[in-house]
C-alpha cells in the first residue's frame, strides 16, 4: 500500500519540493524514516506516534516505512511531522480528503497534536506557489508570513485535529484561508534613535547622509568617545524604507533562523557582530549552512565596529561578497547562495592606545607601532570601501550646546530623493546605486566635462591616488550630485568628495 | 701595496687578530703610512705568537674566507675605502677616531668638493619635525649639498626623502652590515639612495642593529659633515649623541625649536641654551657655513641662489633680472596663498579664509565663526588644500600652510 504528499526541504534560501512518500506493510510492527533523515526527523516517529494517539486516532501496529525524497538530498529540520502523521492516517484508512492532490504540508507536531511554528516558512510558501500547489497547509503562528505570498492559499492549523477537519470539508475551505497579508504604510517613528542626538560631527554627519545615498562603504576613524558607534546606528534611520520585494528578500533570510510568528520585516537590518564571531558565523555556513552576518545585513548595514580587531581571515573573506552581493557556500557537493547586498561601516581607533593625533590627549604609542596597526587594513578591503571620514573628539563646547540640528526625518527624505534618482538612472542596468557603478558609466559621466577631468588630474597628482580611489571619488561626486538633485556632476561635488578621502592615513 | 691588499689585511687584523681598531688608528696617525702601520702589527704577531692564533677564536669572523667577503663585495656593488685612499670622506680623516674601513655603496662617498650637512632628529617624530625635516633638506640640497642622516624612520627618513626627490644626493649612515635593511619601513629609501647617493658603514656585512653600532654610527655622521641640524630631538637621544660628538669634533651645530611643552623639543633647546645656533631659516645656516661655503675647493659645488646678501658678484646669479623674476615666480607657485586671493570665486572663500589660522581649527569652530553651512565649507576646504593654502592637520582640523 502506497500513498504521498508534498512537503518542502530548505537548500540555502530556496526551498525545493520534497514528496513524503509511505509504505505499510503486514509484518513485525516497525516505524522507519529513510531517505537522509537527520537527528530531529529521526525523532518524529515517536512524536507522530504520540500526537496520533493523543489525538484520538489509531496508530497502525504494521510496519511502515516513510520515505523523503530526493533521497539524496541531507534534510533536517521538523518540518515533516504533519505530512507524516497526514500520510499514516490516509493509508490506514482513517481519514480521506479530496485536497490532499492539490495541497503541501509543513509543520512540527507536540505530543498532544498541537503543531508548532517551523524555520523558512517564507521561501517554501513561494515555492509552493511556484509549483502550483492551491492550499499549503502550516502551523498557524507562521500564517502572516506564509501568506505574504499572494497566489496561493495558506491554511493555519492549529492542532492536527484541526487540520483534518479542514482537510474532510472541501466546501468549507476559503472560510479557514488565511487573509493575506496587506503591506503597511511605515510609521517614520520605528526607530527610538535618532540623528539628531549627534552633536557636532557636521563632516561626519554630512559623509553619513552621502555614505547612505548611494550605499557608499565607509571607514570611520577617531579616538574613544567621538561617537563613531552612534553615527554608524543612526545611520539606519535615515535609510529609505524597504520596498515590498525587498522586504520580502530579507523576511526570507530572517525566516531561516528563527521561528518567526510577525510577517513582514519593514525596517532594514542593522547588524553589529563582535570581533570574536568565527568566520563562519560572519560568512554563512555550516553542515546545513546558514546565513551569516553579511546575510542578515542584506539591505540594510553591517557595522563592524573595532575593525582592527577582527582577524585579517575575517577581513580578506568580505571582499568577495563586497564585489558580488551574494556569498556562494558549498556544502556536500551543494552550493547554496544567499544574497548579502549591504552597506559596510567599518570603525576604528587611529592607533592602539586610541589617541593618535587627539589634540589633547597625548599618544603614547611610538610611529613604527601605528604603522603596524593600520597595516592591518589590507589594500584591497581599502579599495572597497569608498569613503574614509576623520572623527575628531567631541569638544565640551558642542556637547553641551542646545542647537537645533536636523533629524533623521528631513535627511531621510534627501536621501530617499538620490535614491530615487539612482531608481531611474539604472532602470534598464542591472545595478541599482552609484557605488555599484561600473567603470565605462563613470567614464560617461566625466567625460563630458574638461573641467572634471582637471581636478581630477589634480587630485591624483595631489593625493597619489591609484585608479580605484579616483573611480570611487568620481561615485561619491555622483552621489553627491544626486543629493542635489542635479543630472550632471558639477565641479562643486567633485570638489566636495574630495573630502571624504584620506590618501594616506598618517 | 694595492687598495685591494690594504684592505683584505686590515681585515685579516681586526678579525683574526683581534688588534683593536683605535689601537691601528693610533699607530696609523703615528706612522702617517698605512703600509707601515700594517707591517708593524704582523711584525707584533710574529714575535708573540700566543696572540695570533686563527683556529682558535670565538669570533664567528674568526678564519673567515676574506676571499670569499671579496667576492660578495664585489657581486653587490660594495666597495671598502681605507683611511689612506683619497676618496676616504677628508672631513672624516681629522676626527679623533675615523673608522680604518668604510663599507659602502653607491659612488657618491668617493666625490670629494661637495659639502655634506646633517640633518637627525627623533624618530618619533611629529608632523612639525618631519615638515622642518624636508624643508630645510630640500632647500639645502638646491643649493648643492649633501644631507647625510642615518636612515632611520622619522625625522632621518623625512630629510633623506627630500634631499633624494630634490637632487638624489644624500648619504645614509647605517649601523648595521651594509646589507641589511634597517629599519625595514625605509626599504624604498634604501634602494633609491644609491642610485646617486651613498651607503655607508663601519660594520662588516651581516652585524645586526645592536644597540652599542648607534653612538659609533653617529660619530661618522657629524664627522663626515661639516654641521649638523638637530631637529626636535629628546634630552636623551641619538640626536643628542650625534650633536654632542659633533661639538667634539669642532662641527657646527644648528638646532631647530620647537613647541617647549614637547618632550621632543627639550634636546634641541638646550643645545641651544648652552650655544647651538638657533635655525629658522636657510640664511640662519649659510651665516655660519661662511667659510666652508667661500672655499676654492666646495666652490663649484655650492649655488648661492638664495642668499642674495652674497656680495661676490661671482656667485651672484641675481644680477640677472630675469633670473631674479623666473625666481620669484617659481617661488610664487609653490605657496600660491597671498596672491590667489583676488582669484577666489566668491566672498564665501575669503570668508573662511579669514577664519583660518595657523592655529589648529575644526570643521565645526569654522561652520560657526563663518556661518555658512557644512557643503559649501567642505568644498571651500577642498579648493584650499588643492591650491596649497591650507592643509589638514591631525583629526578634523585646518590650519594656514605657512607661507616660508
Amino acid at each position: 500500500m502506497f500513498f504521498k504528499l508534498d512537503s518542502f526541504a530548505l537548500m540555502g534560501i530556496e526551498a525545493i519540493k520534497v514528496a513524503v512518500e509511505i509504505h505499510i506493510s503486514n509484518g513485525m510492527p516497525s516505524f522507519t524514516i529513510v531517505g537522509l533523515p537527520d537527528k530531529s526527523i529521526n525523532e518524529a516517529r515517536d512524536r507522530v506516534k504520540a500526537s496520533i494517539i493523543n489525538s484520538g486516532y489509531k496508530f497502525p501496529m504494521k510496519k511502515i516505512i516513510i520515505n523523503l525524497s530526493p533521497t539524496d538530498l541531507r534534510k533536517e529540520g521538523s518540518f515533516y511531522d504533519l505530512p507524516i502523521a497526514l500520510t499514516i492516517l490516509a493509508l490506514s484508512g482513517q481519514i480521506t480528503s479530496e485536497l490532499f492532490d492539490c495541497s503541501s504540508f509543513i509543520g512540527e507536531l507536540s505530543l498532544d497534536g498541537g503543531i508548532d511554528p517551523v524555520k523558512g516558512i517564507l521561501s517554501m510558501s513561494e515555492k509552493a506557489a511556484e509549483i502550483k500547489k492551491q492550499y499549503f497547509f502550516i502551523p498557524k503562528e507562521n500564517a502572516n508570513e506564509a501568506g505574504l505570498i499572494k497566489d496561493i492559499s495558506i491554511i493555519g492549523c492549529g492542532s492536527l485535529t484541526e487540520c483534518i477537519e479542514i482537510l474532510k470539508n472541501k466546501s468549507e475551505i476559503n472560510k479557514h484561508t488565511h487573509k493575506n497579508y496587506i503591506y503597511p504604510e511605515s510609521d517614520s517613528n520605528q526607530y527610538r534613535i535618532d540623528f539628531s542626538e549627534v552633536k557636532g560631527q557636521f563632516r561626519a554627519k554630512r559623509a553619513m547622509e552621502i555614505a547612505v545615498s548611494g550605499m557608499h562603504n565607509i571607514l570611520l576613524i577617531g579616538p574613544p568617545g567621538s561617537g563613531k558607534s552612534m553615527l554608524a546606528e543612526r545611520a539606519i534611520t535615515i535609510m529609505p524604507d524597504l520596498n515590498f520585494n525587498e522586504s520580502i528578500e530579507v523576511t526570507k533570510i530572517y525566516s531561516l533562523i528563527k521561528r518567526r510568528k510577525y510577517g513582514l520585516i519593514r525596517s532594514r537590518p542593522f547588524r553589529n557582530p563582535h570581533h570574536t564571531i568565527s568566520e563562519i558565523g560572519l560568512i554563512g555556513g555550516g553542515i546545513y549552512p546558514k546565513p551569516g552576518e553579511i546575510s542578515l545585513a542584506h539591505r540594510g548595514i553591517l557595522f563592524l565596529d573595532e575593525f582592527s580587531e577582527f582577524s585579517t581571515r575575517h577581513s580578506e573573506s568580505l571582499r568577495q561578497p563586497l564585489e558580488n552581493k551574494s556569498i556562494v557556500i558549498t556544502r556536500n557537493n551543494v552550493s547554496y547562495t544567499f544574497p548579502c547586498s549591504f552597506m559596510l561601516i567599518l570603525a576604528m581607533n587611529p592607533c592602539f592606545c586610541g589617541y593618535f593625533g587627539d589634540e589633547n590627549k597625548k599618544c603614547k604609542c611610538s610611529i613604527r607601532e601605528v604603522e603596524k596597526y593600520w597595516k592591518k587594513l589590507s589594500g584591497p578591503i581599502l579599495d572597497r570601501i569608498d569613503m574614509q571620514i576623520k572623527l575628531p573628539r567631541l569638544k565640551e563646547e558642542h556637547f553641551l550646546e542646545n542647537k537645533e540640528v536636523e533629524n533623521s526625518h528631513n535627511i531621510k527624505e534627501r536621501v530617499s530623493n538620490a535614491i530615487l534618482m539612482q531608481n531611474e538612472r539604472y532602470k534598464d542596468k542591472e545595478i541599482n546605486y552609484n557605488s555599484e557603478a561600473r567603470p565605462d558609466y563613470i567614464n560617461d559621466w566625466i567625460n563630458q566635462n574638461q573641467g572634471l577631468k582637471k581636478i581630477t588630474a589634480d587630485f591624483s597628482k595631489k593625493t597619489l591616488m591609484t585608479a580605484r580611489g579616483i573611480s570611487s571619488l568620481i561615485k561619491i561626486s555622483r552621489t553627491i550630485a544626486d543629493l542635489e538633485g542635479e543630472n550632471e556632476i558639477a565641479e562643486n561635488h567633485m570638489i566636495e568628495a574630495f573630502q571624504y578621502k584620506i590618501s594616506t592615513i598618517i | 701595496m694595492e687598495n685591494e691588499e690594504i684592505n683584505l689585511n686590515i681585515l685579516k687584523l681586526f678579525y683574526n687578530l683581534k688588534i683593536k681598531p683605535s689601537d691601528f688608528i693610533n699607530i696609523y696617525k703615528n706612522k702617517k703610512n698605512i703600509e707601515d702601520a700594517l707591517k708593524y702589527f704582523f711584525n707584533r704577531e710574529k714575535d708573540n705568537p700566543k696572540l695570533f692564533n686563527e683556529n682558535n677564536n670565538k669570533s664567528g669572523c674568526a678564519g673567515k674566507d676574506f676571499n670569499l667577503l671579496m667576492q660578495y663585495f664585489y657581486k653587490r656593488a660594495v666597495f671598502i675605502l681605507n683611511i689612506a685612499q683619497d676618496q676616504y670622506p677628508v672631513l672624516l680623516k681629522e676626527i679623533y677616531f675615523p673608522p680604518p674601513l668604510l663599507f659602502c655603496k653607491g659612488e657618491k662617498i668617493k666625490e670629494t668638493g661637495n659639502l655634506k650637512i646633517a640633518i637627525v632628529g627623533t624618530r618619533n617624530c611629529s608632523d612639525y619635525g618631519r615638515e622642518v625635516a624636508s624643508h630645510f633638506s630640500k632647500e639645502l640640497s638646491k643649493m648643492g649639498f649633501t644631507i647625510v642622516s642615518g636612515m632611520a624612520i622619522g625625522v632621518d627618513a623625512a630629510a633623506h626623502e627630500a634631499a633624494i626627490k630634490e637632487s638624489g644626493r644624500s648619504i645614509g649612515v647605517l649601523g648595521t652590515g651594509i646589507d641589511i635593511k634597517y629599519p625595514y619601513e625605509n626599504k624604498h629609501l634604501f634602494e633609491e639612495i644609491i642610485k646617486n647617493g651613498s651607503l655607508v658603514t663601519e660594520f662588516l656585512p651581516g652585524t645586526p642593529p645592536l644597540k652599542s653600532n648607534f653612538p659609533a654610527r653617529n660619530r661618522i655622521i657629524s664627522g663626515i659633515s661639516i654641521g649638523v641640524i638637530v631637529i626636535e630631538a629628546a634630552e636623551k637621544s641619538g640626536a643628542i649623541v650625534t650633536a654632542k660628538s659633533a661639538i667634539r669634533e669642532n662641527r657646527e651645530v644648528f638646532a631647530v625649536p620647537g613647541n617647549i611643552f614637547s618632550d621632543k623639543s627639550k634636546g634641541c633647546h638646550s643645545l641651544i641654551k648652552s650655544g647651538a645656533k638657533l635655525v629658522e631659516s636657510i640664511e640662519d645656516i649659510l651665516e655660519e657655513l661662511g667659510n666652508y661655503i667661500k672655499d676654492p675647493a666646495y666652490q663649484n659645488s655650492i649655488k648661492l641662489e638664495m642668499t642674495a646678501s652674497d656680495k661676490n658678484p661671482q656667485y651672484n646669479h641675481f644680477n640677472n633680472s630675469l633670473l631674479e623674476n623666473e625666481y620669484k615666480n617659481k617661488k610664487n607657485n609653490d605657496c600660491a596663498g597671498y596672491r590667489n586671493l583676488k582669484n577666489f570665486p566668491d566672498d564665501d572663500y575669503l570668508k573662511i579664509y579669514n577664519c583660518l589660522g595657523y592655529k589648529e581649527k575644526s570643521i565645526e569652530e569654522i561652520i560657526n565663526t563663518s556661518g555658512l553651512d557644512i557643503k559649501k565649507v567642505l568644498q571651500i576646504m577642498s579648493f584650499f588644500q588643492l591650491k596649497n593654502i591650507a592643509k589638514e592637520k591631525n583629526f578634523n582640523n585646518f590650519v594656514k600652510i605657512n607661507q616660508i
